[in-house]
């Protein structure tokens, strides 16, 4: 294969760089393509390309460099660079996102169990205690303390679970302190953060209205 | 090799000093080697208790600064003829003069030559309660049936979870007044044991005679008949590895003539 291959199809022009190559090869080559299609079919429109850079990450440098060589032509530019990879730091983050997490540990007064994506949290959270995750939680445990679902800022987050006793409820940046009675003593409360950005309460039964995104990924 | 337990509680003034002394002495009362180690350094009082502070001639920072030799330091209580010792704390210096190595050291020393090294911590979660643990095979968590004392307990049975001991933690609930928790104005005791979540090693009731007893520094658990001198005597047992049932929570029982004048009063 060589090391640069331009290819064309319904959604316009790829280059596509062999992951084999040399980044220098691939330079090089690419300028060599790119003066030939300049030269050959002169052209008056723009022409944004795809690079395709199969198991091979392009660091934030390369990137530049690609961007430079492309930028010396007035009609190409890059559309966009696409890798097939991605780097276990990051697959480790859209692993955590995407799963349901189990917690069975107790949170005590003064303790925050920090986690990531939705959380099922079977333990017992003592008053003062914090369960704090970027996701939804679902609680089936004892709630005697603060709950925050979608920390730091996302307030499409949820939690559902009997949280009647707890202290806090908090989604994104709004907080509610949960007044005695105000929350009813029941596993299928969902706690949400609705049109106004004020956090309220419903009815499992009513998630199709609350959250319908959410509705349907559960595939209700 | 003896077996160091700190006794501890986050919140001041639930019993943790009073608690050392009486399990102390319930333990050299069964005969066991004991030594009290007390940590309160710039607040000593564990010395007044046991009716010792007037024989303190050095204490435990001494002892880390090379003024004196750990054995020296040691006050023995005489009542018990060789069996109860005091590691007086310093007065006249904070917690930070001991650090956790410091103190892990000496407890270790201490082991080699009594059954039990009892080591009183001071209130709070900073540098002394750290010392106290330092050294800890096990702790004893000192509560009252209230919220404020329960809801401390459990930031320090939280901080002794994240660094745990060899052994497991127990709990004490002292200071029990029996009307009121007939009543339901206290909490229970299954309730505190319950939200702990740490096994239950004995309760305290609460009595006057603790308060008086002390004031003259001598424990309470040197009065055969006092309840509260019962509470301890059980758990120094069960710490021994007996197995004795809790004691029932009895109402005050009111005499003949008491409730003959409570019927007139209600006329």
């Amino acid at each position: 294969m060589q090391a640069v291959v331009l290819r064309g199809n319904q959604d316009g022009y790829q280059i596509v760089l062999d992951q084999a190559a040399g980044f220098e090869e691939i330079k090089e080559k690419l300028r060599e393509l790119l003066d030939n299609l300049a030269t050959d079919s002169p052209v008056t429109d723009k022409i944004s390309f795809d690079v395709l850079s199969p198991k091979r990450l392009l660091t934030a440098d390369q990137h530049q460099q690609l961007e430079a060589i492309f930028g010396t032509y007035d009609h190409f530019q890059i559309h966009k660079v696409i890798p097939d990879v991605m780097t276990i730091e990051d697959a480790t983050r859209l692993k955590e996102q995407e799963n349901v997490h189990l917690a069975t540990q107790t949170i005590r007064n003064g303790q925050t169990l920090e986690m990531k994506g939705d959380v099922l949290y079977f333990g017992v959270i003592n008053e003062g205690g914090r369960l704090l995750t970027t996701g939804n939680i679902y609680v089936m445990g004892r709630v005697l303390g603060i709950l925050q679902a979608g920390y730091p800022s996302s307030e499409d987050k949820i939690v559902i679970g009997d949280f009647h006793r707890a202290q806090q409820i908090r989604i994104g940046e709004q907080i509610n302190i949960v007044e005695p009675d105000e929350v009813p003593d029941d596993a299928q409360t969902v706690a949400y953060v609705n049109d106004l950005h004020v956090l309220e309460y419903g009815q499992l039964s009513e998630l199709k209205t609350i959250n319908p995104k959410m509705y349907h990924q559960m595939g209700g | 090799m003896g077996k160091s337990i700190v006794i501890t509680s986050g919140k001041g003034g639930v019993g943790k000093t009073t608690s050392s002394a009486n399990i102390g002495t319930a333990l050299a009362l069964m005969g066991k080697r004991v030594c009290l180690v007390d940590l309160d350094i710039g607040l000593r009082n564990l010395d007044v208790v046991l009716g010792l502070d007037n024989r303190i001639i050095y204490d435990i920072v001494d002892v880390v600064e090379g003024r004196a030799k750990l054995a020296q330091a040691l006050v023995k209580d005489k009542r018990f003829d060789d069996l109860l010792y005091l590691l007086p704390a310093a007065q006249n210096t904070d917690k930070t003069a001991l650090s956790e190595e410091q103190a892990k050291s000496i407890v270790d020393e201490l082991k080699k030559d009594f059954d039990y090294v009892l080591i009183d911590c001071p209130a709070g979660i900073e540098q002394g309660f750290l010392n106290a643990i330092a050294g800890a095979d096990t702790a004893i968590i000192v509560t009252t049936p209230e919220i404020s004392a329960v809801r401390d307990a459990d930031r320090v049975v939280g901080l002794l979870e994240k660094n745990p001991l060899k052994e497991e933690s127990h709990l004490l609930i002292n200071r029990i007044r029996s009307h009121m928790m007939a009543d339901g104005d206290a909490m229970d005791i299954d309730e505190i044991t319950h939200h702990l979540g740490v096994p239950l090693l004995g309760i305290v009731l609460d009595d006057d005679e603790v308060i008086a007893t002390s004031n003259r520094g001598e424990p309470i658990v040197l009065d055969s008949d006092n309840p509260a001198g019962r509470g301890y005597r059980d758990i120094a047992r069960r710490l021994e590895g007996e197995t004795i049932p809790l004691m029932k929570i009895q109402q005050p029982k009111t005499g003949f003539w008491a409730r003959i004048s409570h019927w007139f009063k209600r006329g």
